[in-house]
């Protein structure tokens, strides 16, 4: 079973059982939850003929007894309350409640104790509460998302909730996959840790009831690694599909908006980017731009032979032909013009950029040693007036967690000439990353140049020659797969919590990283799952990263960090 | 996919508040009915009234009565008629289709019945299409609030694509009855042409007998041919026919029908889209209000300026001739 299968699920089953006309209530947090795996038209099969938000359904009074109401809520008190309100001077004929998560018990009560006309049909817990983006990779929406870079003394309420969410959400997808697993998490990391602990609690002990399932063989495996560990990744630039749009112009909750780009026709503006229900990306997504733009060049060749097909009308035969085939002509047409439009905006922009150059450089810095060619390639594009603020930021960022220690003139030279050439760089933030996830802080071999079997491995990749420059780089979550495959996860880094541990293999691995996932390591699960090892990986973070993201988290935490020691 | 109902633990919970409630209410009530006309007492006319306010709110039989009252709106009505419309069509295309494989059959008589059933049927069933898609019109037509718009237009919606698919189903029907039919034609006129050699042969013997014209044989055979092509000429110009009213009530139903996979599909954007066009309706009617008032504003103002101006003109004008 997959997240995304699961979620969806959920969904059918709330409002399958329900008969009659209607109206689905969600709070902001559970929209994307249904809005990822259920389609406008399948509401409308399934009798929903209006979805609502539970603030805005509570600012109108007027009575609708026609239609029953269903909730799907998280369990937050401010929607307790907005219900409490609610139910006080009903609206709808019937209310059928489902939160997302666990309940607790004085909610229950005010809830009971604000249904005095006896409206409430039914209380349930369905856990869908994580936003299943793809079959292999869920996220959660956690709000001030930079927390996670600070020690918990500097804002605790903050780190709090934030470690709710998450361990809530984690619960959630074992719930929804009926499993209690044992965890394990980045020793070096304390958000890690407390997630894990947290997790343990709540599955274990306080809601062990709910958690009793039928014993499996081996239990599944929840492994919680900081984002920090690897900060290279979610600083390169991408050329795989879904990674690249992320990228240069942002998805949402699988959904790409091209306002911020340019001017586009009305019913392109906003543009929908799921594997579920586009075949063409599905097929798509984890290809690299180049033969993206050959199979796109494919398709518009496919479109245009059925457009010239359709264009000669002459008997009575072909008409009723035309009219079979419409609605498939215009869904197609409707997908080509959205990936042709992504395509060329994005070459776009790479051409603005002089994104071909800046990302050799990059993937060099990442993956391959030569640290005086490097040096030379790094300030060269720095003097380069077409390379953005944002990419000279990144190329710094990169050389400085590389060779942090090795030459720390050199360092000093290029922060001057950031400094000296974007008017926007903010002093002080390679400094904070270095210090966040620099050298000391991390335990795993990043670049890999700690350990002989590592060097000796890359110098054989070296002289073997790589397939694409563009593309050679290998997220850590790479490795640290590889080493749960082969049963080589070494306790001293990535220790259980309590005493459940884990015998033999696991055969479901979820990983979630604290601090955010990005598209590459979602390609990267979504390969090894299709390796075929026995072993099935599932993805999850905190949110979905891109470098701009990545970058804005780092920026507020450091702004943060620096008022509460002035204060 | 674990789940966990809570509906039991709410019940009770509900129902130990409310035997709370239910003896807390009519102590209430004794207490009030018994301090009642001490109140009276002490003051006669002003309290009359609040004292027995508790005892109006606190009794929810009527409050219960006036809730359950509501009736749904009109366009419920419409809508569930066009459902049953919709259910009746699928009923018939379903008779239809066996109707059809029945005429396909090769039989000794000449299917007239069979070809009258399916004409009826054709008939009915794209009169039930047409009429339920004029009403299905007519449920947007009338006015309400935002919400109860929404409701309607999304109700439209949902009945639009189960018509189309409906109306595309029984198009899809058609046209293979119709090219089987036309291959069977075809058959037959190629088994008629096969005769027509024969007899022809059979002529050049009977060259000897007698020269000019076609024998009796021939003649009927000709003319049942005839007759038959014809026949079958009017059934397919009927099936072409109603073919084309199908594609216009496709036409029109397309506008209503969401494409899948589209961002029009996502629920989300639908949320956002709605909240956003409210916020920008309220942003025109301030604009308007704000313009509204301006305009009257200056209107006013200038027009006192100007009187003031003509009245000192008088004034001055009358304190120069006078």
């Amino acid at each position: 079973m997959v997240v995304a299968s699961s979620a969806r699920d959920y969904i059918n089953r709330i409002l399958q059982d329900i008969s009659g006309m209607k109206v689905l209530i969600l709070d902001s947090q559970t929209i994307g939850v249904v809005s990822v795996v259920y389609s406008q038209s399948e509401l409308l099969q399934k009798e929903v003929f209006l979805v609502e938000l539970v603030d805005s359904i509570s600012n109108s009074s007027e009575s609708m007894l026609h239609l029953k109401a269903v909730y799907f809520l998280r369990p937050t008190s401010e929607n307790i309350q907005f219900l409490r309100r609610q139910l006080a001077s009903p609206r709808f004929g019937e209310y059928h409640l489902f939160f997302s998560n666990i309940l607790k018990d004085t909610q229950i009560h005010i809830l009971a104790d604000s249904d005095e006309q006896e409206v409430v049909q039914q209380v349930q817990e369905f856990y869908a509460d994580f936003v299943a983006i793809d079959p292999y990779h869920f996220t959660f929406h956690v709000p001030s998302h930079y927390i996670y870079m600070l020690p918990a003394v500097v804002d605790p309420s903050t780190v709090q909730r934030f470690c709710d969410r998450v361990v809530e959400g984690l619960a959630a997808v074992f719930l929804a996959l009926k499993r209690r697993p044992v965890i394990r998490y980045q020793r070096t990391s304390d958000i890690a840790k407390r997630i894990a602990q947290e997790a343990t609690k709540l599955m274990y002990q306080e809601e062990s009831g709910l958690f009793d399932f039928r014993r499996m063989e081996v239990s599944p495996l929840l492994l919680v690694i900081d984002r920090r560990e690897d900060p290279v990744t979610p600083l390169l630039n991408q050329w795989t599909y879904q990674a690249m749009v992320h990228e240069l112009i942002g998805i949402q909750d699988n959904k790409v908006d091209l306002k911020s780009i340019g001017k586009f026709p009305n019913d392109q503006e906003e543009v929908v980017l799921s594997s579920e229900q586009d075949p063409f990306f599905k097929a798509n997504m984890y290809e690299n731009f180049g033969d993206i733009g050959m199979n796109i060049k494919r398709m518009v060749d496919e479109f245009q032979q059925v457009s010239k097909s359709n264009q000669n009308i002459q008997t009575i035969e072909d008409m009723a032909k035309f009219v079979d085939n419409y609605p498939k002509y215009r869904k197609m047409h409707g997908n080509v013009t959205k990936h042709v439009t992504l395509v060329t905006e994005m070459s776009k922009i790479v051409d603005e950029r002089k994104l071909m150059s800046v990302s050799q450089t990059e993937q060099e810095l990442a993956c391959n040693g030569g640290q005086g060619a490097a040096f030379e390639a790094v300030t060269n594009l720095l003097n380069n007036e077409s390379v953005s603020d944002l990419d000279r930021l990144r190329l710094v960022m990169l050389y400085a967690l590389r060779y942090e220690k090795d030459s720390p003139v050199q360092l000093m030279q290029l922060f001057n000439k950031l400094a000296s050439r974007s008017a926007k760089y903010k002093p002080g933030l390679v400094q904070f990353l270095l210090k966040q996830a620099g050298v000391d802080k991390r335990m795993g071999d990043l670049f890999g140049n700690r350990d002989l079997m590592n060097i000796a491995r890359n110098m054989a990749r070296g002289l073997k020659g790589v397939e694409n420059v563009y593309t050679q780089h290998q997220p850590l979550l790479f490795q640290i797969m590889e080493s749960i495959v082969k049963g080589r996860l070494r306790d001293v880094d990535y220790p259980f919590v309590g005493n459940h541990y884990q015998q033999g293999r696991p055969q479901d691995v979820i990983i979630f990283i604290v601090g955010g996932t990005t598209y590459e390591e979602s390609r990267s699960v979504a390969l090894q799952n299709a390796n075929n090892t026995g072993i099935r990986f599932i993805l999850g973070g905190s949110s979905v990263l891109n470098s701009k993201r990545f970058l804005k988290d780092l920026e507020e935490a450091q702004r943060v960090a620096r008022s509460s020691t002035t204060v | 996919m674990a789940t966990r109902n809570r509906t039991v633990e709410f019940r009770k919970h509900r129902d130990a508040v409310k035997s709370v409630r239910a003896p807390l209410s009519s102590s209430a009530a004794a207490s009030a009915s018994s301090t009642g006309p001490v109140i009276e007492m002490v003051s006669l006319l002003p309290s009359n009234r609040s004292s027995y306010a508790p005892l109006s709110t606190e009794d929810p039989s009527t409050s219960r009565d006036a809730v359950t009252v509501g009736l749904p709106p009109s366009w419920v009505d419409d809508s569930e008629e066009i459902a049953t419309a919709i259910q009746r069509a699928r009923v018939k295309i379903s008779e239809l289709t066996k109707a059809h494989s029945k005429a396909l059959l090769p039989s000794f008589g000449d299917g007239k019945e069979d070809q009258r059933l399916i004409e009826t049927l054709t008939q009915e069933i794209t009169s039930l299409l047409r009429k339920s898609e004029v009403r299905l019109k007519r449920l947007s037509a009338a006015s309400g609030s935002s919400e109860d718009s929404n409701v309607r237009k999304n109700v439209q919606r949902s009945l639009a694509i189960d018509l189309q698919n409906l109306s595309m189903d029984l198009r899809r029907k058609q046209s293979t009855y119709l090219k089987r039919l036309q291959q069977q034609k075809e058959g037959f006129d190629g088994v008629d042409l096969e005769m027509n050699f024969n007899g022809s042969q059979f002529g050049s013997h009977d060259d000897e007998f007698s020269d000019v014209g076609f024998s009796e044989e021939q003649m009927t055979k000709l003319k049942k041919s005839e007759q038959f092509s014809v026949e079958r000429e009017r059934e397919i110009e009927q099936v072409v026919k109603s073919v084309h009213e199908l594609a216009q009530i496709m036409k029109d139903l397309s506008v209503l029908v969401i494409d899948q996979g589209t961002i029009v599909d996502r629920i989300d954007y639908n949320i956002q889209s709605v909240s956003t066009s409210v916020e920008e309706g309220l942003k025109q009617l301030q604009k308007a209000e704000r313009t509204q008032k301006k305009g009257g504003m200056i209107m006013c103002a200038t027009s006192l300026v100007i009187m003031c101006f003509i009245m000192l003109v008088l004034l001055i004008l009358k304190e120069i001739l006078f």
